[in-house]
């Protein structure tokens, strides 16, 4: 009797699972680093926070590329692999209750949690979600505008789950790439390199929370006036009349140096 | 808890005061039976006398020579697999008090010191059962065909003399060798689920076999198989097909599935280090996918 042609997903199995294994540190896990940390900064006022976002928006039109490219095309593929993984799994933690086997499963329910945070953390934040009453982030008034969207007592409660979820799936994860590709075998090496994964995951969670805790205890009102001050900056540089009603004047500096290219933000 | 004196090889007679008051006279075990394959499974209680330094086969046997349900209806015997009683043959693994394990070392007073009240044996659930206890291991071995867990030496001349293995790869690939295949790793592994392929009326047995095989090969290896690969391809002659080694654990159902849960090597009664073995097979797929993207 003719076997049937195996799949493509099966034929070519070990390079899929491989490449979802890289993908999980490389883009999607140094994506996670960058923005928890990028965010922790807010606690070191909001203009630190603010000049990190024009940094990243001073990409201008390349940021979506960029976006699709290094950050949702490969969260997608890893999540699609990862659920593809979750099916074809049977967790039995309650038969067999060690450490690792506990890992395992939270490994998995922490991968599907992080999924489903990040979606809703996305259509709530990003311009993306603008049509489904979301994108409440404005990188012009990056800490003010997270700040009213993280108020809410149930909101910061998901996110903290969310971000704990996803630190979690990233720092086990790491551990678990490095059995995977075989760079720690024995069991000390494991040991040891399980260190590692517990550094990752403490201070990534950390700086996750921090961000969390630092949004939600900004004066809004104040993040306001600072964060216009700094978009009259950037617009005066490119050669704009300030938006907001000046609030604060800014003195007249030295005179804005040509801007050759003039970077635009196009509203997002 | 039953606390018993261990009397080593006493013969404790009964009305001798050897053995505590609080000892069980009767043994109440509680089995999951199966007729046949793909018959709904049923549980039945037995009861056997208590005796010093019964293990789990020791209790089947009794229960066999009864052929009696605690109820006292008569039942068929109990079926089961057993065949060294040392822990060296792999044939007796079973669920017992819902783990994985040998039943030939599955001790009743320790069992009894889990759960005084009964013990519970239920076939292995990751292979069709044959007949109660009894499973159909085949996948397991068809595993170790998959990976060529074996020294090439079949020939029609004199292969002349092996080479030389050193004390320190000896020591290595040792406990790697230990393995008897029981099945307990690909039993405790969430990765590994159970494949059951049921013979259909108008199919011979040579399309079956085919059938079943290709199934089992589109499936996980198992730690066992991985970790027979890797010894093999640390021998220096079964080292000559090494590459035919590494194309089946970078197949379909290959190491990629192993989702490091590690209760392979916690439940494996030879302590063999799997998850060393793994990860050793995974640096060496690492390496070889590297070799076959740039060397060719």
């Amino acid at each position: 009797m003719p076997e049937p042609e195996p799949s493509f997903f099966t034929r070519h199995q070990f390079l899929i699972y491989r490449l979802f294994s890289l993908s999980g540190l490389v883009p999607v896990g140094a994506f996670l680093i960058v923005h928890l940390v990028t965010n922790a900064s807010v606690l070191a006022g909001p203009g630190t926070f603010q000049s990190r976002v024009d940094m990243i928006h001073s990409l201008g039109p390349l940021l979506v590329p960029i976006e699709w490219a290094f950050i949702f095309l490969p969260m997608l593929f890893h999540a699609t692999v990862g659920f593809v993984i979750i099916a074809g799994g049977l967790p039995n933690v309650g038969s067999y209750p060690y450490v690792g086997n506990v890992r395992y499963t939270l490994q998995r329910a922490t991968g599907m949690i992080a999924f489903a945070f990040i979606i809703w953390h996305v259509l709530q934040l990003h311009w993306m979600g603008a049509p489904l009453g979301g994108g409440k982030f404005d990188p012009h008034h990056a800490s003010s505008s997270a700040a009213v969207a993280l108020q809410p007592v149930g909101v910061a409660i998901l996110y903290a789950i969310g971000i704990l979820s996803a630190v979690f799936h990233f720092a086990n994860g790491l551990w678990t790439l490095g059995i995977t590709w075989g760079l720690w075998t024995s069991p000390g090496a494991m040991r040891r390199a399980n260190w590692i994964s517990v550094a990752v995951g403490i201070l990534l969670g950390a700086a996750g929370l921090g961000a969390l805790g630092g949004m939600r205890r900004l004066d809004i009102e104040q993040a306001k006036v600072i964060e216009n001050r700094m978009d009259d900056v950037k617009r005066m540089l490119e050669g704009q009349a300030p938006a907001s009603e000046p609030a604060v004047r800014v003195p007249a500096a030295a005179p804005a140096r040509p801007v050759s290219a003039p970077v635009s933000s196009a509203g997002r | 808890m039953i606390q018993r004196a261990d009397s080593g090889h006493d013969n404790l007679p009964t009305g001798q005061g050897a053995v505590p008051a609080d000892t069980p006279r009767t043994i109440h075990v509680r089995v999951l039976r199966q007729d046949a394959p793909g018959e709904e499974s049923y549980w039945e209680r037995h009861a056997v006398p208590y005796e010093p330094n019964m293990n789990v086969i020791s209790v089947l046997q009794r229960i066999a020579e009864r052929a009696r349900a605690e109820d006292g209806r008569e039942v068929p015997p109990v079926a089961w697999d057993c065949s060294c009683l040392e822990e060296v043959c792999g044939s007796c693994t079973m669920l017992v008090n819902g783990r994985t394990r040998m039943a030939c070392s599955a001790l009743v007073d320790r069992l009894l010191e889990e759960n005084p009240s009964e013990i519970e044996l239920r076939p292995m659930s990751k292979f069709p059962v044959v007949r109660d206890l009894k499973v159909d291991r085949g996948r397991l071995f068809r595993a170790l065909e998959r990976v060529k867990a074996w020294v090439p030496v079949d020939g029609s001349y004199d292969h002349g003399p092996g080479p030389r293995i050193s004390p320190e790869e000896q020591e290595e690939a040792y406990p790697l060798s230990e393995c008897m295949s029981c099945g307990c790793c690909l039993e405790a592994c969430p990765q590994y689920t159970r494949i059951e392929i049921v013979q259909r009326e108008d199919e011979s047995d040579v399309d079956f076999a085919r059938r079943r095989a290709a199934a089992y090969d589109k499936a996980f290896l198992g730690a066992h198989a991985v970790s027979q690969a890797v010894l093999f391809n640390s021998h220096p002659t079964g080292r000559m097909i090494a590459d035919e080694r590494m194309t089946a654990l970078t197949s379909a159902g290959g190491i990629q599935m192993c989702g490091n849960a590690q209760n392979c090597v916690a439940v494996c009664p030879k302590h063999i280090p799997l998850t060393r073995s793994i990860a050793r097979a995974g640096r060496a797929a690492t390496m070889w996918a590297i070799r076959k993207l740039f060397d060719r």
